[in-house]
């Protein structure tokens, strides 16, 4: 005999009217938004390796001498303080032909230059004795297409020049000394080391990821139990007319997933609509390019179905009750107390959190790890602190509705929690990249100029830069320097410049000859990691706090607005029988902001510990400006929330007056 | 006798429909008075409309002889709140609050300090025979002992009227006879009258007056009297 299972929930969720089918839109627009935020989250991980990968070209991959066909150096110069990253190749002479590198049809010839659109544009803004005339050409340039390139602003170079010629003759291999520099013979453009300027970005996204993924499934959780309280009753009806409980659990599952399934196929058209206006998104070397933040087909499908499964899955979890004992749920008897062990199990998690962070040796996968036990401590401890909260003001409460938000949070701790736990979560984010902001201990030698001298004679090219720098009209003190962190490990000769930017980027220009494939260097050289790093943990930061946020107050909203909708008879009477709305609304208010302001305290505390905690592994200070920004986030976090609240109120008024519409 | 409410020539319309058409009534203090008639009769809407929720679209309604039809929300909802007691069918307990919470509602909405409410609305657990489950949350309360918790947070305002709509509905006979003797009984002896809406004759046959409702209209007039 065919299951009557599915008929009846398609029958059930068809006759559940204009509140059913609210309480279904509002489920579908949370999974929206949930999926639209992982895939985010998903291109902005993935597009990252991508655009890694997409640098590699860059930094040889020496190939055996004999089946050498080029020569390739990578060095790295700066004007106007940002990188300009030059490969230069020569083809060996007696060797088959070299192929071309990516973005670039052929491989350059002698005193070809071709340059990345973006170089290209600044050189035609400034003047040739401040950039150009580091390249040995000064017209007719070609251009490096996208392939060649990871972000449309990257400023890249590829110059041609004959295998004796200095540039690759006496170009040094940074190595160890840095990673902005290479050199040696190859057969391809295969190499596998990122450029140091993408290699951190995934590493940096995996970290925001882990911090924002805990809301998004709360997110994804609370669309499960949208109208929970309504279908509860409904189920519980169905369950005392004879159902099984496995039919109930297939009813609820079954619904709930076509409301998850319709939400997240429409957030992921979102995201494919979005694309691109999330192209242009700055995330470190810049803005992205489509396919890199294209995640694919089955990543698409991976998460539509992880949004319908997590749907599903979390309003029939919140069934349990109904199938094992409908008159209870019918009768609303359970408070839904919660037990000491959450506290011990808390106290056990952070301990292990606190001791592995202190050990301060952990892999980028392990921090996340910890991060998402911080998490998940607070997960568990969050009801608890929520119950007793709500017995002790209970105790005290002296004003109605002081009281109904006291009562409610203890009569439903893990649903009052769940109301807030995305914005307090979003706490410890905020927690984290602000007061936590890693400040670096960096070099700092303004207006100096660095040549290495690794070959050469420094008191020789002291009298050529004195020579170079009064014919560019450059004010300068010229000395020879022993290595330091400048120079690396060799000696050179070191420039004292007097003026501005530009005085220091034309320096640069005049002197650049002199040190052929060894760009003459300031103090961003050694300090090109951590600003990368430092730039990328900021705008994580930024965006997750941003999505944090946005995921909580949609969170929050939802949850308000279920509330209304679940309770809307008890509230219609009460209103009837002359309780005043904005009581009602005050004990809606509060009921989330005292949880609110008790555990986004807490939260933001542990966020910002761990990412003191890490400050301390790296051996750096902390932002100054962390706590103005944390209390900015704050303020924005309340209002946000209240926003959320007050977002709901309409409906509030609503649903309390529709009783009064009965003609009988 | 003088009315404690009255309606005079009330008509109200939903739509094409009629639900009140030039309705007049009295009711008196202590007096207790049974709506009937059958569905879509009408009669929830007097009710309202006497009850100040809904506003009639013609008519006046006089409480105590002052007219409450033009009053503003904000004094309407008050007046409900402090001389109006209501008992509906079910579902008006909220169901965080324990009982003696729920009965003191009321006088904390009216600022009375909450341990001095709680300790007034303990004085009605007795009475309605509630005693000693002041502290159980509606869900833990059976049918019958929910609508007395209701009746004695309509009562614990001391009103001038109480209104009931189906106040037996989701009852078994037994328990809804047990409530409704208790709700005319402990009303008429505090001194304030019933006005009830229901379907079953048995019901209101516990009223001292009965009025039949038919298309918006005063039917029967059935005068019991009072054991």
């Amino acid at each position: 005999m065919r299951s009557p299972v599915l008929p009846l929930t398609w029958h059930l969720a068809k006759s559940s009217g204009r509140r059913g089918l609210q309480s279904h839109l509002l489920a579908a627009a949370a999974s929206a938004v949930g999926a639209l935020i992982l895939l985010v989250l998903l291109a902005a991980t993935l597009g990252s390796a991508d655009r890694a990968d997409r640098t590699a070209w860059r930094t040889p991959d020496a190939a055996p001498t004999q089946r050498a066909t080029a020569a390739q150096t990578l060095t790295t110069t700066y004007v106007r303080d940002k990188p300009v990253t030059v490969v230069t190749l020569a083809q060996l002479p007696h060797r088959g032909p070299a192929p071309a590198p990516p973005g670039i049809d052929r491989f350059p010839a002698p005193g070809q230059t071709y340059l990345s659109p973006a170089l290209a544009k600044l050189m035609r803004e400034l003047p040739a004795s401040q950039l150009g005339d580091r390249f040995p050409t000064r017209t007719g340039y070609g251009t490096i297409g996208d392939a060649g390139l990871a972000a449309p602003e990257e400023l890249v170079a590829v110059v041609g020049r004959t295998s004796t010629d200095p540039a690759i003759t006496r170009a040094t291999d940074g190595g160890e000394v840095d990673l902005l520099a290479a050199s040696a013979l190859v057969s391809g453009f295969d190499g596998a080391s990122p450029s140091a300027f993408t290699a951190s970005d995934q590493d940096i996204a995996l970290l925001g990821g882990g911090l924002l993924i805990v809301p998004v499934i709360v997110l994804a959780a609370a669309a499960g139990r949208l109208g929970a309280a309504s279908r509860e009753q409904r189920l519980a009806a169905l369950r005392l007319a004879g159902a099984t409980p496995r039919q109930i659990l297939t009813m609820t599952g079954v619904e709930s997933a076509a409301v998850g399934l319709a939400g997240a196929l429409v957030g992921t058209l979102a995201y494919v609509l979005l694309l691109p206006a999330l192209t242009e998104v700055p995330y470190g070397i810049g803005t992205w390019y489509a396919e890199e933040l294209w995640v694919g087909l089955p990543w698409l499908l991976s998460v539509v179905l992880a949004l319908t499964a997590l749907t599903a899955l979390s309003a029939v979890s919140g069934l349990r009750a109904v199938a094992r004992s409908p008159l209870g749920v019918a009768q609303q008897a359970d408070p839904r107390r919660t037990r000491k062990v959450r506290l011990a199990l808390f106290a056990a998690i952070t301990g292990f959190v606190v001791i592995s962070a202190q050990s301060g040796s952990q892999g980028t996968m392990q921090k996340l790890g910890l991060i998402v036990l911080v998490y998940g401590a607070f997960w568990i401890l969050g009801p608890w602190v929520v119950d007793r909260l709500g017995r002790t003001v209970g105790r005290f409460a002296r004003r109605p509705a002081t009281l109904l938000a006291a009562r409610r949070l203890s009569d439903d701790p893990r649903g009052a929690w769940r109301t807030v736990s995305g914005l307090v979560l979003a706490g410890f984010v905020a927690g984290f990249f602000t007061v936590g902001q890693i400040g670096i201990i960096g070099v700092h030698y303004p207006g100096q100029i660095a040549l290495p001298m690794e070959h050469g004679n420094p008191r020789v090219a002291v009298a050529q830069a004195r020579e170079r720098l009064k014919e560019a009209e450059v004010t300068a003190t010229v000395r020879t320097a022993t290595p330091d962190s400048i120079l690396g490990a060799t000696e050179g000769v070191v420039v004292q410049v007097r003026g501005g930017q530009a005085a220091i980027d034309t320096a640069i220009t005049a002197l650049t000859p002199l040190t052929p494939g060894n760009p003459p260097r300031t103090d961003d050289y050694p300090n090109a990691e951590n600003t990368a790093v430092n730039k990328l943990i900021g705008q994580i930061g930024l965006a997750s706090l941003a999505l944090g946020f946005l995921v909580a107050a949609a969170s929050a909203g939802l949850t308000a607005a279920a509330t209304v909708l679940d309770r809307r008879r008890v509230y219609g009477l009460l209103r009837l029988a002359g309780v005043p709305l904005k009581v009602l609304d005050r004990a809606r208010v509060r009921e989330t902001a005292l949880p609110l302001v008790v555990l986004a305290g807490g939260t933001t505390a542990a966020g910002t510990f761990a990412a003191l905690e890490i400050n301390k592994a790296f051996g750096t200070s902390v932002s100054a400006s962390g706590l103005v920004q944390l209390s900015a986030c704050g303020v924005v976090g309340l209002a946000t929330m209240f926003a959320a609240l007050v977002g709901s109120r309409p409906l509030l008024r609503k649903v309390t007056e529709e009783r009064s519409q009965d003609p009988d | 006798m003088s009315a404690v409410l009255a309606g005079n020539q009330l008509t109200k319309t939903y739509g094409s429909t009629t639900a009140l058409a030039g309705v007049d009534i009295e009711v008196h203090g202590r007096e207790s008075l049974a709506i009937m008639g059958p569905s879509g009769s009408g009669k929830s809407t007097l009710l309202h409309t006497l009850a100040g929720i809904i506003r009639p679209d013609g008519g006046q309604v006089l409480l105590r002889g002052e007219r409450i039809d033009n009053l503003g929300e904000e004094r309407l909802s008050a007046l409900r709140r402090k001389r109006f007691g209501f008992v509906f069918q079910f579902g008006q307990l909220l169901p965080e609050l324990p009982a003696e919470e729920n009965v003191a509602l009321p006088l904390m909405l009216e600022g009375m300090p909450r341990r001095k409410a709680v300790k007034q609305a303990r004085r009605w657990f007795e009475p309605l025979g509630l005693d000693g489950l002041e502290l159980r949350r509606p869900g833990q309360l059976s049918g019958g002992q929910a609508q007395r918790v209701a009746i004695a947070r309509a009562l614990v305002i001391e009103p001038d009227v109480v209104f009931a709509d189906e106040p037996t509905g989701a009852l078994d006979q037994t328990t809804g006879t047990e409530v409704i003797r208790l709700l005319t009984t402990v009303t008429r002896d505090q001194g304030a009258s019933l006005v009830m809406v229901t379907h079953d004759a048995d019901v209101a046959a516990h009223c001292d007056r009965i009025l039949q409702v038919r298309d918006g209209r005063i039917g029967v007039h059935s005068p019991y009297t009072s054991a």
